[in-house]
């Protein structure tokens, strides 16, 4: 269908505002390693993981602005605190360490590899074309995130250690990825967002314990408590309030002008 | 003597004796504008002078992401943010292919960037200005870079193989830059009063560093000479300085920006007046010389220029600083990935 029934707009709005939200602030996350990262090489691949995560969610947005009759620059800038529905795991500052940059990364891109699989086969035309062609390049991220893991595991103790504390830093944080946006199992049902050949906690679960066992780091995920609330729902940690107010300082001067 | 001799002490020594035919046919092959590649015989001051000059303006790039860097979590829109990323990233990736071709002349990458934070080595003085506001990335990418446009196409005409390929790659992405310059200042000068005014403060602070970003006068400049010679160099700083000011006076005016003189404060902020206004005065020397074909303008501030490059400039510390951190913070990973080559933690000098 390229239309969406009245009963599922608003369901699939969070739908689309949870995967950009999740893209655009682990895009800005990444982007604050851009001239600073360890070494010059993945400087470079770093900063195109960063614009790959941002250009993705424009293209989030701009679906979401569709049904809205908004605009994608108002949708990413222009919302309250609580109107925003990323996930923990992206809001948390890496205090410019590496390995906690790349366990983030090793979370969000293998969750969202998965979740693009799944739109790919969304019911909902426009998403499902946009998730294929999205698919390819989210390869690319697990891929580098994976070797990255395994490089820092493989390195000695030092390395293993940071890796080590990072993952478990970060792991409870992973978890809220999984917390069902608004009207998810309506959007389930209708076939907008189908359900994959497996049950994605386990294959998420699966794919990173694979990578921290060749890395010889220990992994424990588990699925969100049963009820919990996070940032699908607009609470969000105390870091996320200044991550806005950095992103949308210059923006918020002249919100209706152009820049 | 080759590139790869890599224990030689990397000095410019004009007493050095060299075999007199061999510098003679060196001559002869830069006369007839062949390129010297890597492998190639070259005079030792040849190899060090290309060096140092390879190696600072790696430095430069890498310094030079640092201010714009800084906007980046800041970009006031999707596509600007995108934008800005992507010109920062090639800023990077110059300052990366430089740096390969300061190695293949024979300093290993480890010691360039230990030499940049421990103040052995220098970056090119203009990034010692501080970039307070939004306006500062615009006029950066068009001042700056279209400055830098006209330096590294006169450094492409040069002589060594290596550098002048980079250099003709560099220049194709600068070009980018100097558009989405461009672009953001056309945007502001034709937005709000607000931003018509941030703008301008911005092309302020940066219009006299740009016209210095060419170096010292040539009376003044002691490198010029030997390194014409050899083609290192092809135009000097005043011709380049005025080939500038011909470009960018007019397209300045153009856009509706006064070009003023401005008393700074030591953060390099123009200061105020008592009754509120910018201390400042428009250019009294700023006419377009009919006869010459060249616009005139007042004689920059020398002084300033001297003592910024000498490490008292507003943001000397803090940009070698947040290099510093970058080492530091990423030493263990460099150790992890390259192991015994990752190099020795500075000293603390």
């Amino acid at each position: 269908m390229n239309t969406v029934p009245d009963n599922l707009k608003t369901p699939l709005v969070e739908l689309l505002l949870t995967v950009a939200d999740d893209k655009l602030m682990l895009g800005h996350r990444n982007s604050d390693w851009t001239g600073l990262a360890p070494i010059l090489e993945e400087d470079i691949a770093f900063s195109s993981l960063a614009q790959d995560e941002i250009a993705h969610a424009a293209e989030f947005y701009k679906l979401a602005a569709d049904l809205l009759e908004s605009d994608p620059d108002k949708l990413a800038y222009g919302r309250k605190p609580d109107e925003y529905r990323c996930a923990a795991v992206v809001e948390l500052p890496d205090e410019f360490d590496w390995s906690v940059a790349i366990a983030r990364q090793f979370f969000c891109d293998h969750f969202d590899l998965l979740r693009l699989e799944r739109l790919a086969g969304s019911s909902y035309k426009p998403l499902a074309a946009l998730a294929k062609r999205l698919v390819a390049e989210e390869r690319v991220h697990v891929e580098h995130a994976d070797r990255w893991i395994r490089h820092l595991g493989g390195g000695d103790d030092d390395a293993r250690q940071k890796t080590q504390a990072a993952l478990d830093k970060l792991a409870p944080h992973a978890a809220m990825l999984f917390e069902p946006t608004i009207g998810q199992s309506e959007l389930e049902a209708a076939g907008v967002y189908p359900a994959g050949k497996r049950d994605m906690f386990e294959q998420w679960s699966a794919d990173l314990c694979a990578v921290a066992k060749d890395a010889d780091v220990r992994l424990e995920v588990s699925r969100p408590p049963a009820g919990a609330s996070g940032g699908r729902s607009g609470k969000h940690s105390q870091a996320f309030a200044g991550l806005l107010d950095e992103m949308c300082e210059v923006y918020r001067i002249e919100p209706e002008a152009a820049w | 003597m080759s590139l790869s001799a890599a224990t030689e002490e990397l000095k410019i020594d004009w007493s050095i004796q060299e075999d007199e035919d061999r510098i003679g046919e060196f001559q002869g092959r830069i006369d007839r504008r062949e390129l010297v590649e890597p492998g190639d015989w070259m005079p030792h001051n040849y190899r060090v002078g290309m060096l140092r000059v390879a190696e600072h303006h790696a430095n430069s790039e890498i310094v030079g992401a640092l201010p714009e860097g800084e906007w980046i979590t800041r970009a006031p829109s999707l596509r600007r943010k995108l934008a800005l990323i992507a010109k920062v990233q090639d800023e990077v990736g110059h300052g990366q292919m430089l740096y390969r071709v300061s190695q293949d002349l024979g300093k290993t990458r480890d010691q360039m960037l230990r030499d940049l934070i421990t103040g052995k080595t220098r970056y090119h003085n203009v990034f010692n200005y501080p970039a307070p506001t939004w306006a500062d990335v615009a006029m950066i990418q068009w001042l700056i870079d279209g400055a830098a446009i006209l330096n590294q196409k006169s450094l492409a005409e040069g002589s060594c193989g290596p550098y002048i390929r980079i250099m003709k790659r560099i220049n194709m992405e600068e070009a980018f830059h100097f558009k989405s310059g461009e672009d953001m200042v056309l945007t502001l000068m034709s937005g709000t009063r607000r931003q018509k005014q941030m703008c301008q403060e911005a092309f302020d602070r940066w219009w006299w560093p740009t016209i210095m970003f060419f170096g010292p006068p040539d009376k003044e400049s002691t490198k010029t000479g030997p390194f014409m010679v050899w083609r290192i160099k092809t135009a000097t700083n005043d011709t380049l300085r005025q080939k500038f000011i011909d470009r960018f006076v007019p397209a300045a005016l153009d856009l509706g920006l006064k070009i003023h003189i401005s008393v700074k404060d030591e953060n390099g902020i123009i200061k105020r007046k008592p009754d509120g206004t910018l201390d400042q005065i428009e250019d009294p020397e700023l006419r377009y010389d009919e006869e010459a074909g060249h616009w005139r303008f007042s004689r920059p501030d020398w002084d300033e220029f001297y003592r910024v490059i000498n490490g008292d400039g507003p943001c000397n510390k803090q940009r070698v600083a947040l290099r510093r951190f970058s080492y530091e913070q990423g030493a263990w990973v460099r150790r992890t990935v390259l192991g015994q080559y990752a190099g020795l933690p500075p000293s603390r000098n």
